[in-house]
């Protein structure tokens, strides 16, 4: 098996690059098509991103990948070249798993990227464009990629605001479910936030909006009810995480008021998100007993610290990867190995056997027992041979060199599969 | 017999200790699994253990010091694999372990293997009057850990510089539901505990005697009925219930460990 890769990512190539590579769906399959038509590359996939383009195949030779990017997108070689880099063989097993365990992504542990690698396989196995040698390689990438996420902490916490706060909700509340929240103002964030936080089980949902009619707008996307902003006050201990986004220019919850709700619910905890800038929530109210703030900062300091954590997560991932290629690679090299010295034996005992059947008439006077010791001589005189080269074959089963020599090999004795 | 079971148990719950020594030292839970696992086979020999005992004495083994510690530990590992099976709070074990492996290793200590039991406790009052005070000490230490719990993540939460405490430890209405059961199990128990205490006594010797244990669990019971006030009509929870907790648990440990040093009728 000879693998080669070629591609560009966000780390080497600015976005201007990056489009003028990419592949659109329409392109993907003549693109396919047209690689596995050539002679040289018997297997590719093409997986393309907005952060990343790379074309994987079964190649002896990576220079043909680039040349054929170039020619496909239409691309004099020299404006692109240094934004490409190619692997051959070992390394494109390790950049393979990397990027389906997100560890190449922009955001290290992102989720989505393993989903764009699996339907890259898939378009490409659906143009026919995939052989037994992808499909072992992606397939192991996938689940290299769920090893990685169920064993490291790369995508475990929150790394964006809205989920920061259901996280932190998660850790105040517990269970979400028969909990609610009230959004006052309709800001997008806020809205992102809301929809996080019912999707993890939140129950009821209440908005308020100095314009009521967008208030109705959003209640109704999230199946809640609107409150008038004169009075949302009076409705606001029925909430237990008040996520606040107006253009207030000052404090719309000052302490006092907070300390009243809180005396209301009997002390029962309440979240508040303060979103907007410049602040709709006292920061004072964080003093309160049960109650709990976070403007956007607060939260922004949260992302930044799980960011540090997965980044030490990812060198634990790291080290999964490199076992990971290391066994993948050994057992590429012995698959390829085991069948030589298996035919190897087979071609040789061929030859001894048509060899006793054409001289058959010669031996035809001898007595059964010279027959059969004829037989046994012949017999031991392959294995003889063959001791020697089948022992250094096995030997080279986990050698890197293993599958050139027994390349060699097959090419010397005309070994060929039966 | 009994003894090399005691101390089977200890060396398995030595297994439970060094990871919750780990555990805080990493901030990171350490070897979680084989350390329940250590303490589930510990309490079984632990059980065994003071079942020989007993049938040693022909009598509840209680009325040593060594036995009374032994029996303390036993009933913390029964309290933690309650509140674990129901909970799952793995962390709860950096706090239960390392109290268990202590009383066990006292216990230890104290050994002594001539059973001398004192006239005055050849009651039949023990049985009711002893189990009744421990099972609801080791309910509260369930609940003081619960507290502590609930502070650090309160801390955590309010300081908003999360570490790694504040993803390991369970949520804060977890915590506190966890307090108020355990208290709720607790405070009915100990208040059983001294009223038959009380009896004892009044059957003895016919009044209420008076000595530093007497003292101590009275004033401990009533931080705990404070805390159920607090909880039931002022609608406490969280941070001050937690704090009030403590108190109360210090409070216990006086009683148990302190009173004996005080002089008085619980010197045995």
């Amino acid at each position: 098996m000879q693998l080669a890769l070629v591609g560009l990512s966000h780390k080497t190539a600015p976005v201007e690059i990056r489009e003028r590579l990419a592949f659109n769906s329409d392109a993907l399959r003549s693109a396919l098509t047209s690689l596995v038509g050539r002679e040289e590359i018997s297997e590719a996939i093409i997986l393309s991103t907005c952060n990343r383009v790379e074309v994987v195949a079964e190649s002896q030779d990576d220079r043909l990948i680039r040349e054929f990017l170039c020619e496909f997108h239409r691309i004099p070689q020299d404006s692109v070249s240094k934004h490409l880099y190619s692997f051959r063989n070992a390394e494109v097993v390790r950049h393979v798993f990397r990027v389906a365990a997100s560890l190449d992504s922009m955001m290290i542990g992102e989720p989505q990227i393993l989903g764009q690698v699996k339907d890259a396989y898939r378009i490409a196995t659906d143009a026919g464009a995939v052989g037994m040698h992808l499909s072992a390689l992606m397939n192991r990438a996938f689940a290299v990629a769920k090893k990685v996420r169920s064993e490291t902490g790369i995508s475990q916490s929150a790394v964006s605001v809205s989920y920061a706060a259901v996280e932190l909700a998660r850790k105040i509340f517990g269970d979400l479910s028969g909990k609610g929240v009230m959004i006052i103002g309709a800001s997008k964030m806020g809205e992102l936030a809301a929809k996080h936080l019912k999707r993890a089980g939140v129950s009821s949902v209440l908005v308020t909006n100095r314009t009521f009619e967008r208030a109705v707008e959003l209640a109704q996307v999230f199946e809640g009810a609107a409150v008038p902003f004169e009075h949302f006050t009076d409705h606001m201990d029925r909430a237990d995480i008040v996520i606040s986004s107006t253009g207030a220019p000052h404090f719309i919850i000052t302490k006092t008021l907070a300390e009243q709700i809180i005396h209301r619910r009997k002390n029962n905890p309440m979240f508040f998100i303060d979103i907007a800038v410049p602040r709709d929530i006292d920061p004072m109210v964080n003093e309160i007993d049960n109650a709990f703030l976070y403007d956007i900062d607060d939260l922004q300091q949260v992302i930044d610290a799980n960011l540090k954590e997965r980044m030490k997560e990812a060198l634990r991932a790291e080290e999964i990867v490199d076992k990971e290629v290391e066994a993948f690679c050994s057992k590429m090299q012995s698959r390829e190995v085991v069948p030589t010295i298996v035919q190897l034996r087979d071609t040789i005992e061929k030859l001894r056997r048509d060899e006793i059947e054409r001289n058959r008439r010669h031996l035809k006077d001898l007595s059964p027992e010279q027959q059969a010791a004829v037989d046994q001589i012949t017999k031991s005189l392959v294995n003889k041979i063959l001791h020697t080269p089948i022992e250094q074959l096995k030997h080279l089963t986990h050698d890197p060199q293993g599958p050139d020599i027994a390349g060699l090999i097959r090419k010397l004795f005309n070994v060929k599969p039966q | 017999m009994h003894v090399v079971l005691l101390r089977l148990a200890l060396g398995l719950y030595f297994i439970g200790f060094m990871h919750s020594v780990l555990t805080t030292l990493n901030k990171k839970q350490t070897f979680f699994r084989p350390a329940l696992a250590a303490m589930f086979a510990g309490f079984v020999f632990h059980v065994a253990s003071i079942v020989l005992r007993a049938m040693d004495v022909r009598y509840l083994p209680l009325t040593q010091q060594y036995e009374a510690f032994s029996f303390f530990g036993a009933l913390t590992t029964l309290g933690f694999l309650i509140a674990y099976a129901k909970y799952r709070i793995a962390p709860l074990s950096v706090f239960a372990f390392p109290l268990i492996f202590i009383m066990t290793f006292v216990a230890n200590l104290f050994y002594d293997p001539n059973p001398s039991i004192p006239p005055v406790l050849r009651s039949n009052w023990i049985y009711i009057h002893t189990p009744l005070v421990f099972l609801g000490y080791a309910a509260l230490f369930i609940a003081f850990a619960a507290a502590i719990m609930y502070l650090i993540q309160d801390r955590e939460l309010k300081s908003k510089h999360l570490t790694r405490f504040h993803h390991r430890l369970p949520s804060l209405e977890v915590c506190d539901d966890l307090a108020y059961k355990s208290l709720a199990i607790g405070f009915p128990l100990i208040t059983l505990g001294i009223i038959s205490g009380a009896l004892w006594a009044q059957s003895v010797w016919g009044v209420w005697a008076g000595d530093a244990k007497v003292l101590f669990s009275f004033l401990t019971w009533f931080v705990y009925l404070l805390l159920i006030h607090y909880r039931l009509i002022a609608g406490w929870r969280g941070k001050k219930a937690a704090y009030l907790s403590i108190v109360g648990f210090i409070g216990v440990l006086v009683t148990f460990l302190g009173a004996n040093y005080f002089g008085g009728l619980h010197t045995f």
